[in-house]
């Protein structure tokens, strides 16, 4: 047995990032000095997760109009598919004064001649961000939560039909760490490299969303049984080349035109791409446009900063540095000159997300952000079918979440009964099993394990079979049930009998053992999501050849999955969608 | 664009608790040699090259290079961390220097 730490607490909090210390802030603020808050994060919250780097712009904020407006160009933004309009109503209520919160927090907030808010585009504003995280972070310390930094969640408990807590390992200190809670907010992020990269060896984690956000709050939430959704979307990034920094900077923010190999500002010029919406054209369909110029002998696509505002363009390099000093190296590497030269865009592998633009997630009641296991609330990118949050959304959700979670514990959310220790410590077997494995090896002379298969290895095949048979980039991300039939094969064969053999020979390596079984779970839901959906409703993100069109009778729903672990299946069922926003949903309503 | 460290100036952060790279990186990267007593990244695979690292070295001895499957040699980006402010030196191929500045804190909130 490890040495354990036992925490007892009300509140507990997975992932310290942009929804979890708002969720802590909220939580104190209206749960009273007395609650216990506690914020675990696999790293240091202050620098941990998708703001590592910064980022230059809030690109959900409500500029003009109403919320009612926002959530209509959001719905619009998904080709008008199914969205959770009360969830995102919830969030457009309380946007703008959750910004102006954390302006008053120490954000730098860029002003315009008139000393408002500097828009970019109809719905952001552009910041000086690098220090989103930490002030961020300053949120849940201020509001005095117990913060467990470097401590790698596992699995979540449920006792009695509920979620009672997690169990974890500290990823320097080795212990097994048992939190027993009252309520639990999963807030662990999306999942990058789930595909395979664009680039192997060290730069095999030059991608546009943070690495270490591996899937876990998807993964542990469906391994307890909670009703997950919106894994037949998934995030296709269109970004700077190499360096798979966003290019909405250069996009709205210097309105340097998109082209092609020819010149031509393709979206506004052919009639076919100007039916979808020209340049302000959906997401994704911007990325089917994009692989449709490619595959026509067209490529490669630039943004044509030449053609944008030249003293906008002049000031690229401060703006990048705010979320992406690798660009700002890279064009000072290749000699480029945005002023001088358009800058190529290219798609980078598919992510899975919930608060940017695709709608992966636990499927939640009203918007109370609890989800179908009682005692068990999601936010930030945990939380499904509520896309285009963004930072700023997810900071408002954490709120709700937080004020919801309080809520709970003054009703049904009693105290929790002693855990099972039979299930504890099968849960610390679990935990610790790739590091007991490799004390059991033998080895071959260059000290590989003879019986054993690493991290790496095993996140190698599953991001090839990923790539190869589930949409990825060689086959310009279309899929087809013929395909999809030999990732399930082989995903399943990982996840059925090959994790046995996974093994890790340190702390540092059972992270990456863990990261690897979170993901092929994530890859389950994807396979299953992607095949169940027989019709093509996000064209560009998930583009299927063998059901090219959309099936409005059968899927204008939302499609949620329950995970039944004596067979290892997916079972299905739908819910309706309920439009809340008047209006044509392939419409913009300003 | 994963860090390096230069021997002659890392100390090891001897006198902190915590030495700053090891304590920033999102990736848990970062370990100090039990050899030479100086950090090293011990997977520069697996940085995401968010710079952290190295705007808080206080020796400024953490150098990051883009990977050179990437983009050639030479080019630098020196960040300096100031209480408001990050000022970066860089430096492109052609050895031209330009200096550059982020407000990271708005002003009269403690740093």
């Amino acid at each position: 047995m490890r040495e354990r730490v036992h925490i007892d607490t009300d509140i507990l909090i997975v992932g310290g990032g942009t929804a979890g210390c708002l969720a802590a802030w909220e939580a104190r603020k209206v749960g009273g000095p007395k609650l216990r808050i506690t914020v675990v994060d696999r790293a240091n919250i202050r620098h941990s997760g998708s703001l590592a780097a910064g980022q230059n712009a809030l690109n959900a904020y409500i500029n003009q109009g109403t919320p009612e407006d926002w959530v209509a160009y959001v719905r619009y933004d998904l080709l008008g598919a199914p969205v959770r309009e009360d969830i995102l109503l919830s969030v457009g209520y309380e946007l703008n004064e959750t910004v102006a919160l954390m302006e008053k927090e120490g954000l730098p907030i860029k002003k315009d001649a008139q000393g408002r808010y500097l828009r970019r585009g109809k719905w952001n504003i552009e910041v000086n961000g690098r220090w989103l995280k930490p002030i961020t972070a300053k949120m849940a310390e201020k509001a005095g939560a117990q913060i467990l930094n470097w401590v790698y969640v596992t699995e979540l408990i449920k006792q009695d039909g509920r979620c009672v807590g997690a169990v974890g390992f500290g990823v320097r200190d080795g212990r097994f760490y048992v939190i027993k809670a009252r309520a639990v907010l999963m807030a662990a992020g999306g999942a990058a490299g789930i595909w395979r990269s664009r680039y192997e060896g060290d730069a095999h984690h030059r991608m546009w969303y943070v690495p270490f956000n591996n899937g876990a709050s998807y993964a542990m939430m469906k391994r307890i049984g909670a009703e997950m959704t919106g894994f037949d979307t998934r995030m296709i990034p269109l970004r700077i080349k190499d360096t798979y920094a966003p290019a909405g900077t250069l996009a709205i923010g210097v309105n340097a035109p998109m082209v092609n190999a020819l010149g031509e500002v393709f979206m506004l010029e052919k009639e076919e791409y100007v039916r979808m919406g020209g340049h302000t054209a959906p997401t994704p369909v911007r990325v089917w446009a994009c692989y449709r110029e490619i595959a026509a002998g067209r490529g490669p696509i630039f943004m044509d900063t030449t053609r944008g505002d030249p003293e906008k363009v002049a000031g690229l390099r401060e703006q990048y540095l705010d979320m992406s000093p690798t660009t700002v190296l890279y064009w000072a590497a290749h000699d480029i000159d945005p002023a001088r030269e358009p800058i190529e865009i290219e798609a980078d592998s598919p992510f899975l997300v919930g608060a940017h633009a695709a709608c992966c997630g636990a499927w939640t009641i009203g918007i109370t952000r609890m989800t179908t296991i009682p005692g068990l609330f999601a936010s930030g990118e945990a939380l499904g079918q509520a896309p285009s949050r963004y930072i700023s959304g997810c900071w408002t959700c954490g709120r709700i979440a937080g004020r919801h979670m309080v809520q709970w514990l003054e009703g049904e959310g009693t105290e929790v009964p002693e855990l099972d220790p039979g299930l504890v410590a099968q849960l610390e077997t679990r935990t610790f099993a790739p590091l007991e494995r490799w004390s059991k090896q033998e080895f071959f002379t260059n000290g590989k394990p003879v019986r054993g298969v690493l991290p790496r290895e095993m996140e190698a095949h599953m991001q090839n079979v990923m790539e190869d048979y589930c949409g990825g980039r060689i086959h310009y991300f279309t899929v087809s049930e013929p395909y999809l039939e030999i990732a399930r094969r082989r995903i399943d064969r990982l996840r059925r009998d090959q994790l046995r053999y996974l093994v890790a020979r340190d702390l540092f390596e059972l992270e990456r053992a863990w990261d690897v079984i979170n993901r092929l779970d994530c890859c389950q839901l994807v396979i299953e999501h992607i095949s169940y959906r027989k019709e093509t409703r996000y064209l560009g993100f998930v583009t299927r050849t063998d059901y090219p069109e959309r099936n409005d009778a059968e899927y204008d729903c939302f499609i949620c999955s329950v995970w039944h672990p004596e067979t290892d299946t997916l079972v299905f069922k739908k819910y309706p969608y309920e439009q809340i926003v008047p209006g044509d949903r392939t419409k913009e309503t300003i | 664009m994963p860090p390096y460290v230069l021997p002659d100036k890392c100390d090891g952060c001897k006198n902190e608790a915590d030495p700053w790279c090891v304590a920033v990186c999102p990736g848990n990267l970062f370990v100090i040699d039990p050899v030479t007593s100086k950090a090293l990244c011990r997977d520069p695979g697996e940085c995401w090259d968010c710079m952290t690292c190295t705007i808080f070295c206080p020796r400024q001895a953490i150098v990051t290079q883009v990977q050179y499957q990437l983009a050639p040699i030479p080019a630098e980006l020196i960040p300096r961390l100031g209480k408001r402010h990050i000022t970066w030196t860089l430096i492109d191929c052609k050895g031209r220097i330009y200096r550059l500045e982020n407000t990271i804190l708005a002003g009269g909130e403690e740093d």
